[in-house]
């Protein structure tokens, strides 16, 4: 049983220099499978209510699911936290080959707690671990601390992530940079790493990760292979990466234009695949073992920003940095995205704060600094608040550093009216006037304002989910969408998977991946199962920290003003058609009126361990 | 994964090199070099080159002192993690598994006519 995995989690206390080895328990396995499911169970056992996200007392975990580090195809791993942005639950997902390594090392996962009292890295070379002093790394960036260690390391082949000058600043929307061009980026979890001194931590293993039933194993692989080439979604992707999603989400009036005042942008091409592809992209990249390859390296050649590498502007950097702040010039984007990523710093709640303070600009709320011009459209301006905030330069950039929602409060009058987030999230590139379903998927992140727990758009515009009829502007009907799309994508991200991977692979080939490797015997129902036990665990968690139900909410913005342009113009997300959604999804989900998962839902999930908390 | 029964890309006989941030990659595979400095090192005899010109290690020859590891040029002798012994790819007997693994077909195997008209594999 359980060859796929080590059996063992790495936990290192910076405050005390000590590290151990815990062995994970059968049960644990069974009711959580890895990633996202064990980040779920350790986090609520492990963090206590009011723990402060930034204080010693908080866990940082980089997490791999049983696949992670075999030939199955499309697997990534995840740093599961509590968000400093949000207060809440925080799992935050990367590609690239660290994770591999973390089972390579040995090792399930790594449990971070404590604080160091000086400036450190940690090296973990299989059972060796080791916690170095990283003064001299403190005030670089990601990509030069990375050099830095392998040189320092003599091994240009160990895995690294890293936070930069950001995290180190404890910005709350900064991220972990896991080696090059992938992050965990999303809800500030370089600045719980920065909260412990923690500048990078270096990983190489030479462990072996067995699977139990080599021959069903590589024969499971070869299948899931065969259901990728299958996918028009994966053919897209391999051709154009995330990029292609800019003229579909214009074209259905979904793309964010001037902090989403409006759903479409006439220049869209531009920060497109077509622009992309004519002035940045010079060959396909893959995560390890990926046969998608939608990552499109290449680089800025000519111009005012030339000589920077840069990989695929993903739709939501192009979507936020581009036309959200209305700049068109893709080698300007390339070059404000490539400068978030030095610093650490997630460059989709950037550029939703930076269109925040251009709007804000606009109506007078906050004065434009000295020499600057912070009009939308003005790359200075956006290159400007970059720095800004990264270094907590300037009063605006010490505001701007706490995200959208601290932001308005700071300011206050009207600026909450123009602040796109929900639960402190800033808000993904996909405006969700005009399908109500993405609307209901946003209300209900777990983690906030976050697009990638349940993505109803293509299924809202194809007018259709398993086989019902769906309108995309009506609010009905949409609830158990919303559930069951949640449930699967937490189900499946305990494996680790890449949301790109499951536009292919079935949940049959999931499953008979995961049976083959760990010699279960499992339906492929388990993914929908373990999923839900997952999602109401976190949601006991976050209520636990202090969330307030009322917080199943959108931003102002998609509630009181129509669309004024696209095919959704004309359209909001009433409040009326918010609560009707509401109610649908928490009487599919078996919680209260409030909310709150009832005791009996609890028990049926076997997790009613937490409702006397 | 045929080989050691488990994954793990450090211990293939292969190996990717990147640079630049990712923006290059350049496949490293054995050149069954005509001057095999790895044949050369060996103190104990364990490295032959076959009739077909591969150059094989011998395992039971093999003292796992490293020589060959250390003085491989471009690094693709690598050594067991369990017995220390040192393995190189010997093209799996003319049927590479990396090959028929490969999803994409980016691996193939191709014989070349070196310049003295004798066949390379």
């Amino acid at each position: 049983m359980n060859e796929a995995y080590t059996n063992n989690l790495l936990m290192i206390d910076l405050s005390r220099k000590t590290h151990e080895i815990i062995a994970t328990s059968e049960s644990f396995i069974a009711d959580f499978i890895g990633g996202k499911g064990f980040g779920a169970k350790l986090l609520y056992d492990g963090v206590s209510p009011g723990t402060n996200p930034l204080g010693e007392d908080n866990l940082l975990m980089f997490l791999t699911g049983p696949l992670t580090g075999t030939m199955a195809p499309a697997m990534r791993g995840c740093v599961v936290t509590k968000s400093p942005l949000t207060g809440i639950f925080l799992d935050s997902y990367f590609g690239g080959s660290l994770a591999a390594e973390i089972k390579y090392a040995g090792y399930d996962g790594i449990i971070i707690k404590g604080c160091s009292e000086k400036p450190s890295y940690i090296w973990i070379r299989d059972r060796h671990v080791e916690i170095r002093d990283a003064r001299s790394l403190w005030g670089v960036d990601t990509l030069l601390a990375n050099r830095l260690i392998k040189n320092e390391l003599n091994d240009q082949t160990i895995k690294i992530a890293t936070i930069g000058q950001a995290g180190e600043n404890k910005i709350l929307f900064s991220l972990i940079c896991c080696e090059y061009n992938r992050q965990a980026g999303r809800g500030g979890a370089g600045a719980v790493m920065g909260s412990k001194n923690l500048k990078a931590i270096a990983i190489k293993g030479n462990r072996l990760v067995r699977v139990h039933d080599p021959a069903n194993f590589k024969a499971a692989c070869r299948e899931a292979a065969q259901e990728l080439e299958k996918s028009p979604d994966v053919a897209a992707l391999r051709l154009a990466g995330t990029a292609s999603a800019v003229e579909f989400a214009n074209e259905a009036g979904l793309l964010p234009h001037k902090n989403y005042q409006y759903g479409t942008f006439a220049k869209a091409s531009k920060i497109a695949d077509k622009g992309q592809s004519k002035h940045l992209w010079l060959g396909s990249n893959a995560c390890m073992g990926c046969p998608i390859r939608c990552s499109k390296i290449g680089a800025v050649r000519t111009g005012i920003y030339k000589g920077i590498v840069t990989d695929i502007i993903e739709y939501e950097s192009a979507a936020l940095m581009g036309s959200n702040l209305d700049i068109h010039d893709i080698r300007a984007v390339a070059h404000l995205v490539k400068l978030c990523d030095l610093y650490g710093m997630d460059s989709m709640s950037t550029g939703t704060v930076i269109g925040f303070a251009m709007e804000a600009c606009e109506k007078g709320l906050i004065k434009s600094p000295d020499g600057i011009n912070l009009r939308f459209g003005s790359i200075q301006g956006a290159e400007y608040l970059i720095h800004a905030i990264a270094n907590l330069r300037s009063g605006l950039g010490q505001i701007l550093s706490k995200g959208v929602k601290q932001a308005a409060d700071h300011i206050g009058y009207k600026a909450a009216d123009i602040a796109l987030h929900t639960k402190g999230l800033e808000s993904p590139a996909w405006g969700p006037r005009g399908v109500s379903g993405m609307a209901l998927a946003l209300m209900t992140a777990d983690r906030g304002g976050c697009h990638q727990r349940g993505f109803t758009v293509s299924y809202e515009l194809s007018g259709a989910w398993n086989n019902h009829p769906l309108d995309p502007l009506s609010p009905e009907g949409k609830a158990q969408m919303v559930a069951e799309l949640q449930n699967y994508s937490a189900g499946t991200d305990t494996l680790v998977k890449c949301d790109f991977g499951s536009f292919g692979i079935s949940k049959e080939t999931y499953a008979r991946l995961l049976n083959a490797a760990c010699g279960t015997q499992y339906s492929p129902d388990i993914f929908q199962n373990t999923g839900e036990r997952i999602w109401n665990l976190v949601r006991m968690f976050n209520l636990r920290q202090g969330m307030d139900p009322a917080e199943d909410t959108l931003p102002r913005r998609f509630v009181e003003e129509p669309l004024t342009d696209g095919p959704g113009k004309g359209h909001r997300i009433s409040k009326k058609d918010m609560a009707y959604m509401k109610q649908e999804y928490y009487k599919t989900r078996g919680w209260d009126e409030n909310g709150v998962p009832l005791d009996k839902t609890l028990k049926q999930l076997r997790i009613d361990y937490v409702k006397s908390d | 994964m045929d080989l050691f029964g488990g994954y793990n890309p450090s211990l293939s006989r292969l190996t990717v090199v990147s640079q630049k941030e990712n923006l290059y990659h350049f496949p490293i595979v054995c050149n069954q070099c005509e001057n095999a400095y790895c044949l050369n090192v060996c103190p104990a005899g364990a490295i032959t080159r076959d009739t077909s010109g591969i150059v094989v290690i011998h395992k039971d020859k093999c003292i796992a002192c490293g020589l060959c590891i250390e003085y491989c040029p471009i690094r693709v002798v690598v050594r067991d993690p369990e017995t220390g012994k040192a393995f190189k790819c010997e093209l799996c007997r003319g049927t590479p598994l990396c090959v028929e693994a490969c999803p994409t077909g980016a691996l193939e195997l191709v014989s070349k006519h070196t310049p003295k008209g004798k066949i390379d594999e």
